[in-house]
């Protein structure tokens, strides 16, 4: 178990959500001007960091909503989160 | 096949005022649709950003009239960053000081201004702009310049300085030291309808234009650009000639409506708050600002959907383009320029025709001198 997978994760409030069709989306930092395209799970992950659901949580939720999840849901979770953690476009949250 | 539509347009252009302290002779803006009488009021422009925030708007333009003519102009762009949007800003140059500019840098979030400078003297730039505002101009690209910001420049081409454009390029590549320039032409709206004989080119000028620009282009590489103008038709141009020369099979894209994907990502907003296509469509309003839901208009507005149909019809169908050799390698260029010529939107752009640029005495660039030069 990765020793993250306890924490929850806000989104930086400034980041931007564009669902632009029903297969796609970005995250627009206006910060920065940088976009970064997202497939409909990560929109469905990013929904989830608003600091109450931990990793657990939302490998529970993406497990529960999307076909056919890879059974190491989680580690995609955590790759994910450590992208966007690192892109400043979402933090951990501070207990 | 249609092409997707996005939930809502990534960028908004807005005519912020029409007020100008300038009257450029080959102005698109005066005289023209959105050439309105009264500006919308701070609050309701603040309203209408609050919207665009919710539409997750990504980028707006401001344009005018000159946008740093509204006094209440910082109050607009905090609206516009408290909204998590970036901005350009499309200006004259003339008003800008270093108050302003600091402001702008401050923001963080301005990717561009960009001035209008016509000429690398005073004498042909205020020849159609006013005398004194070529100085007052180069100051306020060294006042943004001096805060950091990103500046570019857009060069309109006419009669008075087709022959000077060694120099202009000489001047903002190599004497200002700018990154680039984009060009454009003077053309068929506003103002330039009424002095079109003073301001645009003929066509040996655009000829002579369009020779001196590519040879630029191969003296300066990628430091001048151009998506309207000689310089973009002179590109266009030699690709469908060397087409139609090596008879290519027609390529995707082209033999249709396709010059313009605007309201696939982009949507307008004139400065008394209506919601256009395009500013260069003012006349063609699709709902008002804080009346209208901007997200509605933008995936059902009839007129929206039929400009995005357009790109479905064959120039076959237009007996302007009958038996043109190069209808396969044309994409009817710009629909705004096509209305205020023929007053009809579907249709191709004759401003951009290739077949009557060389029935009109036209000629294509040698390649071959360009490539020596």
């Amino acid at each position: 178990m990765n020793s993250r997978n306890k924490e929850e994760v806000i989104a930086n409030p400034l980041v931007m959500l564009r669902e632009e069709f029903d297969d796609q989306a970005i995250l627009f930092d206006p910060e920065t001007g940088h976009t970064f395209a997202i497939n409909p799970i990560g929109v469905l992950i990013w929904k989830h960091f608003d600091g109450r659901y931990n990793l657990d949580d939302i490998a529970v939720i993406v497990r529960e909503r999307t076909e056919a999840a890879p059974s190491d849901v989680i580690s995609h979770i955590v790759n994910f989160v450590e992208a966007v953690v690192d892109l400043g476009l979402a933090r951990y949250k501070v207990k | 096949m249609a092409a997707q539509v996005m939930n809502t347009p990534r960028n908004v252009d807005i005519e912020i005022t029409s007020f100008c302290n300038l009257r450029c002779a080959y102005c698109s803006h005066f005289t023209g649709p959105g050439d309105v009488k009264d500006d919308l009021p701070l609050e309701s422009w603040l309203q209408f950003f609050a919207e665009l925030g919710r539409c997750n708007i990504m980028n707006i333009t401001l344009s005018g009239g000159e946008p740093f003519s509204r006094q209440d102009l910082r109050a607009l762009i905090l609206a516009i960053v408290a909204n998590r949007m970036r901005f350009t800003i499309l200006s004259n140059g003339t008003l800008i000081d270093d108050e302003i500019a600091a402001f702008l840098t401050a923001t963080g979030r301005c990717d561009l201004v960009q001035v209008s400078i016509d000429g690398a003297i005073d004498t042909t730039h205020d020849a159609f702009r006013g005398e004194g505002n070529f100085m007052k101009a180069i100051h306020g690209i060294h006042t943004l310049r001096a805060n950091h910001l990103s500046v570019s420049v857009r060069v309109t081409i006419h009669r008075r300085n087709v022959r000077e454009l060694e120099a202009i390029a000489g001047f903002l590549l190599d004497d200002l030291e700018l990154p680039s320039f984009s060009t454009n032409a003077a053309s068929h709206m506003g103002l330039c309808r009424k002095n079109a004989a003073q301001t645009q080119l003929t066509v040996d000028e655009h000829t002579l234009a369009m020779e001196t620009l590519l040879s630029l282009t191969v003296k300066y590489p990628g430091r001048i650009n151009a998506s309207a103008g000689p310089l973009a038709d002179a590109q266009f141009w030699l690709e469908m000639e060397d087409s139609r020369r090596t008879n290519l099979e027609r390529p995707a894209g082209r033999g249709f409506l396709t010059g313009c994907s605007g309201p696939m990502q982009t949507i307008a907003v004139r400065a008394d708050g209506a919601i256009v296509p395009c500013s260069q469509l003012s006349h063609l309003t699709l709902g008002w600002v804080n009346q209208d839901n901007l997200g509605e208009i933008w995936r059902r507005h009839p007129e929206l959907q039929k400009m995005r149909k357009r790109s479905q019809i064959p120039l076959e169908n237009f007996a302007f383009c009958r038996d043109c050799p190069y209808i396969s390698y044309c994409t009817g260029n710009c629909p705004a320029i096509a209305y205020s010529l023929t007053g009809i939107i579907d249709h191709p752009s004759p401003d951009a025709c290739l077949r009557r640029f060389l029935t009109h005495g036209g000629r294509l660039p040698e390649v071959s001198c360009i490539c020596d030069s």
